[in-house]
């Protein structure tokens, strides 16, 4: 009767050089829901998310995206990750090209708009996060919070079906937090399916009360930061969730 | 020495039509050379970067040999030593394909060190929106790398202007190889390698001057050189 999650991961193993990053991840990600995903630094994040557009490919385990298998041969690789909006730590905007053509670049090359088609869907979703004034300017002329608002609608352009966003306050001054909390739900708020991991609690509790814990490569606890920073039996976990969670 | 301006002067009016023919060769092969060996290192660049394990190692091969081989030897071995294999080749052909095979070694060292200095994780932002690889190489790494690469690339073209004197030791009969008559018809060698120096200087400006314009004009605004 439950209905089915957007992505599905099952199982999901990954081993850098013998080493076991991954040691069996799953995870469920409903449409339209957002899944924030907490763990201390080094513990998979990164790596969860790379797999799931196989910039990492996965030693064992699998992976859907609507109910189709993603992980394995024989997957449109190009097509499953035009399929996922990710934004990077550092945001990653092509310096070269004004923010208007680093949003558009894709939906001419990949999508085969033309020019005018593509930048006005880029302008769409420029507005969309405030920065349709900023253009013209290049990424070195604009501050680490524009930068995400640039990453985050070059990767909305391609009206992907999840957005991932990996360590979004990471890159940012503090201060920012809140600011990228409200960006995060209102985009929650206009139906985008999101995944966010993080190692700021402070973050994640702004964004949502619903986390998943990751540990030493596996899925150690899900529930609320209430109950994870008070009541979870492991003292760990209590300690992790506890650290800034009283603010 | 200080005298002898008439001999000179004659001479060199009468053989101005045929310097000037030399001096348009020094032209046409620098100008040659230098894009033959930009598309080149291009190419190089590119299959630097191959996936292929072989292909890189075959590429990183192509590049120390022909960075360690004198450039006059290539040019003799092709000119002078292919024809005891029955290959016989003009002065022009040898000069281009000997220059081209060097002058691309260079300028894919100077690319490949511009690309060592790229951002990586604007690439794999590249390959995560879903580009190929020949998309991330044609609209992400090569944009940046010929940007970077401008003073070291220009300075390449310097040198070939410079080096195409040595196609004269093959026949081909370039400024040089006039200066060199005119010298030897009067033996008034200083005036006449005074004015190839001249010459040669000008030119050298010409190309730092544009080099500059295109330089100020790829500049990625908000970046700091
Ligand atoms: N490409 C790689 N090669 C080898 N080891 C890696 C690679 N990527 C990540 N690792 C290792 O995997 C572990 C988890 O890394 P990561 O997923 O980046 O963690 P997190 O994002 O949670 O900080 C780390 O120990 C890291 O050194
Ligand atoms: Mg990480």
């Amino acid at each position: 009767m439950s209905p089915v999650p957007l992505i599905q991961v099952r199982e999901l193993v990954k081993d850098f050089d013998g080493q076991r990053v991954l040691a069996g991840v799953n995870l469920d990600i409903m449409e339209g829901g957002i899944k924030v995903v907490m763990g201390p630094s080094g513990c998979g994040k990164s790596t969860l998310l790379r797999c799931l557009n196989r910039l990492v490919e996965p030693t064992s385990g699998t992976i859907h995206l609507r109910g189709q298998l993603v992980t394995g041969a024989g997957v449109d690789v190009r097509a499953l990750r035009q399929g996922i909006g990710f934004v990077f730590q550092q945001f990653a905007l092509y310096r070269h090209l004004t923010v208007l053509d680093n949003v558009s670049l894709a939906l001419r090359k990949l999508r085969g708009m033309r020019r005018l088609e593509a930048e006005q869907k880029a302008m769409y979703e420029l507005a969309r996060l405030d920065m349709a004034a900023h253009r013209d300017k290049y990424p070195g002329q604009i501050s680490g919070g524009q930068k995400q608002r640039v990453a985050l609608a070059r990767a909305l352009a391609m009206d992907p079906a999840v957005v991932v966003m990996d360590e979004p306050t990471s890159a940012l001054d503090p201060l920012l937090t809140r600011e990228v909390a409200q960006l995060i739900q209102r985009l929650h708020g206009e139906k985008v399916t999101l995944l966010c991991v993080t190692h700021d609690v402070l973050l994640a509790r702004s964004i949502t009360e619903q986390v998943v814990f990751l540990d030493r490569g596996v899925v150690r606890a899900e529930g609320s930061i209430e109950h994870l920073s008070s009541a979870h039996p492991d003292a760990l976990i209590r300690d992790f969730f506890g650290r800034e969670s009283g603010a | 020495m200080t005298g002898g301006w008439p001999a000179f002067c004659r001479d060199l009016l009468e053989q101005f039509p045929l310097i000037f023919t030399g001096l348009v060769q020094t032209l046409r092969l620098t100008a040659i050379i230098s894009l033959t060996g930009l598309l080149g290192g291009i190419v190089v660049l590119y299959l630097t970067l191959s996936r292929s394990p072989i292909v890189r190692r075959l590429t990183q091969a192509y590049i120390s040999f022909f960075i360690g081989m004198p450039l006059i030897v290539l040019l003799f071995l092709l000119y002078y030593g292919l024809p005891q294999w029955g290959i016989r080749l003009s002065p022009f052909v040898v000069a281009v394909v000997g220059f081209t095979l060097n002058v691309a070694a260079y300028n894919a060292a100077y690319l490949t060190s511009a690309y060592n200095g790229l951002e990586q994780t604007e690439l794999e932002a590249g390959r995560a929106q879903g580009f190929s690889h020949r998309q991330v190489f044609a609209l992400l790494t090569l944009p940046q790398v010929l940007r970077m690469s401008v003073p070291a690339l220009t300075n390449q073209v310097i040198l070939n202007l410079k080096d195409s004197t040595l196609a004269f030791l093959i026949q081909y009969t370039e400024f040089f190889a006039r200066i060199q008559e005119l010298a030897s018809t009067n033996f008034q060698f200083f005036k006449a390698y005074a004015l190839a120096a001249l010459v040669y200087l000008l030119l050298v400006s010409a190309i730092v001057l544009a080099a500059r314009a295109v330089e100020k004009r790829v500049i990625i605004p908000g970046l700091l050189g």
